[in-house]
């Protein structure tokens, strides 16, 4: 996905997710500046595209911003619990469409997996990282990275 | 109006149904294209379904399939909502026998506006 996909045009995809779904104007996304903190209890969540060019999408963060999120995307209240049915559900989806709409950039059609969240992202061996977006969400960090597989 | 909304995710059921509630319709949901086929089945009338693409079980494609293949149900109005936004999808989806398609992120005005374009937006809800 190397040369199909631009820096960009990923940063673009983020931005419309975020500003559509979760904040419902832009603004609230920027790139993150300086060193990353490192996340106490990271969540990445991720999606697979299947097919002759073939990759994975993935939006990593820590716990309490992807709390955030789901709050943000269910319009839940500040101290509103969530459940960690809609945790899963919620961030998965956010890396969902991220990976959809990456996938619809590549040159040849595939298929999307179904999205997967876990609190480590497994490695595939032969994969070379393409592109990885540090952003700031609120002050909050959320880093969307695309591999290709080979 | 009635409109059923099949997404397998249940954060996307929610988006979709709050954004149809607004617009005055009354919402069921499914996970997937089977449980939305055994509602119709069970008897359920609805105006409207808004299809996810991407789901276990049964795909939201070939939901539209089965749905455009049963005459008691020609009068639906088939709405895919995915991230399945390749031209040849849509292509495909359209040919199929979907009459509107919403491509992941969207907004609540973006759900209007297809709703209006296939002219389901009750009377009292045109500004």
């Amino acid at each position: 996905m190397t040369a199909a996909v631009e820096h960009d045009q990923v940063y673009a995809i983020a931005e419309e997710v975020f500003s559509a779904m979760i904040d419902g104007e832009p603004g609230y996304l920027r790139p993150w500046d300086g060193e990353l903190p490192v996340a106490a209890e990271p969540l990445v969540a991720w999606v697979d595209v299947h097919g002759e060019l073939a990759g994975r999408a993935a939006v990593t963060t820590d716990l309490e911003t992807a709390h955030e999120l789901t709050r943000a995307l269910l319009g839940m209240g500040a101290d509103e619990p969530v459940g960690p049915e809609d945790l899963n559900d919620a961030f998965g989806e956010v890396a969902n469409v991220v990976g959809g709409n990456v996938k619809a950039l590549l040159p040849t059609q595939g298929s999307l997996s179904l999205p997967v969240v876990a609190t480590v992202l497994p490695e595939v061996p032969g994969t070379s990282l393409t592109h990885e977006l540090r952003l700031d969400w609120r002050g909050r960090s959320i880093v969307v990275v695309v591999w290709l597989f080979q | 109006m009635r409109a059923l909304v099949i997404d397998d995710s249940r954060t996307m059921r929610r988006i979709v149904s709050a954004a149809l509630e607004e617009l005055g319709f009354t919402t069921l949901q499914a996970g997937d294209g089977q449980q939305a086929l055994d509602l119709l089945e069970s008897g359920e009338e609805v105006d409207l379904a808004c299809i996810d693409w991407n789901m276990p079980v049964m795909d939201g494609l070939t939901f539209v399939t089965r749905v455009r293949a049963n005459s008691a149900w020609r009068d639906i109005t088939l709405m895919m909502v995915t991230t399945e936004s390749e031209h040849g999808q849509i292509v495909r989806a359209l040919a199929a026998g979907a009459h509107e398609y919403l491509i992941k992120p969207f907004t609540p005005d973006a759900i209007r506006d297809k709703l209006d374009l296939l002219g389901l937006i009750p009377a009292e809800e045109h500004v």
